[in-house]
């Protein structure tokens, strides 16, 4: 197969995509509350993971 | 759909407890009246249960298809199977049985959660996986993601199929 390449911030988009979905459809059991929790899961798998970014920054060189 | 079954099965558990009631005494059950009324609340077989879940881990999706939640299965299945996808494209390491650490073995257990998949990610892995760079290291992450992630949902199916979430 064709090797995929992603930089670390869309590897990070993807990552918190998917999740987000599985996560919204597993743990909600009406649509708009489905919707309402992905988006509310990739936002946040977003935010803390540059807010780690950040925080590890320091220690990179 | 199983949530409308599980509705349609506790409001039924409730008529038949108001049936129960009406055809006690009129004040409800009670002792003086030498009468007692008993309900027969069945719970859900284990071994069903057990069987649904070992379903879901072996093909993502398919526990929650054996009970009908058809939404939830093409989900597991779309997103165990995109990341398990996604992780060989990246070259992603695949563990195989029997590691030397347990760092290997644990990686092992994860990848062996997406049932099937782990078949189809080695076999995507044609040319072995490649963790000098970044991409083959998040390839792993991806790979036992998904795997922990059919787990999850094999572990919710079980529940749903207890009767006990949906």
């Amino acid at each position: 197969m064709v090797p995929l390449h992603f930089s670390h911030f869309q590897s990070l988009l993807l990552f918190a995509l998917i999740i987000s979905l599985a996560f919204g459809t597993l743990g909600r059991r009406k649509p708009i509350a489905r919707v309402k929790y992905a988006a509310w899961s990739f936002a946040m798998f977003v935010l803390v993971g540059i807010a780690l970014g950040w925080l590890m920054y320091p220690f990179s060189r | 759909m199983f949530e409308e079954e599980k509705d349609n099965q506790a409001e039924g558990l409730e008529v038949s407890a108001r049936a129960g009631e009406a055809a006690g005494p009129a004040d409800g059950p009670s002792e003086s009246a030498g009468t007692a009324t008993a309900y027969v609340i069945e719970e859900p077989s284990v071994v069903r249960a057990v069987a649904v879940a070992l379903a879901g881990w072996l093909l993502p999706g398919l526990g929650h298809a054996l009970l009908k939640m058809w939404g939830r299965a093409l989900a597991i299945f779309l997103t165990v199977g995109f990341l398990v996808y996604l992780g060989a494209g990246m070259r992603g390491n695949v563990f195989a049985p029997g590691g030397d650490d347990a760092f290997a073995r644990l990686g092992y257990i994860a990848d062996a959660g997406t049932g099937a998949f782990y078949f189809v990610a080695r076999a995507l892995e044609g040319a072995g996986s490649d963790v000098s760079h970044a991409a083959g290291d998040y390839g792993t992450r991806f790979l036992a993601t998904a795997g922990v992630l059919n787990l999850l949902a094999a572990l919710h199916a079980y529940e749903a199929a207890r009767g006990r979430k949906a």
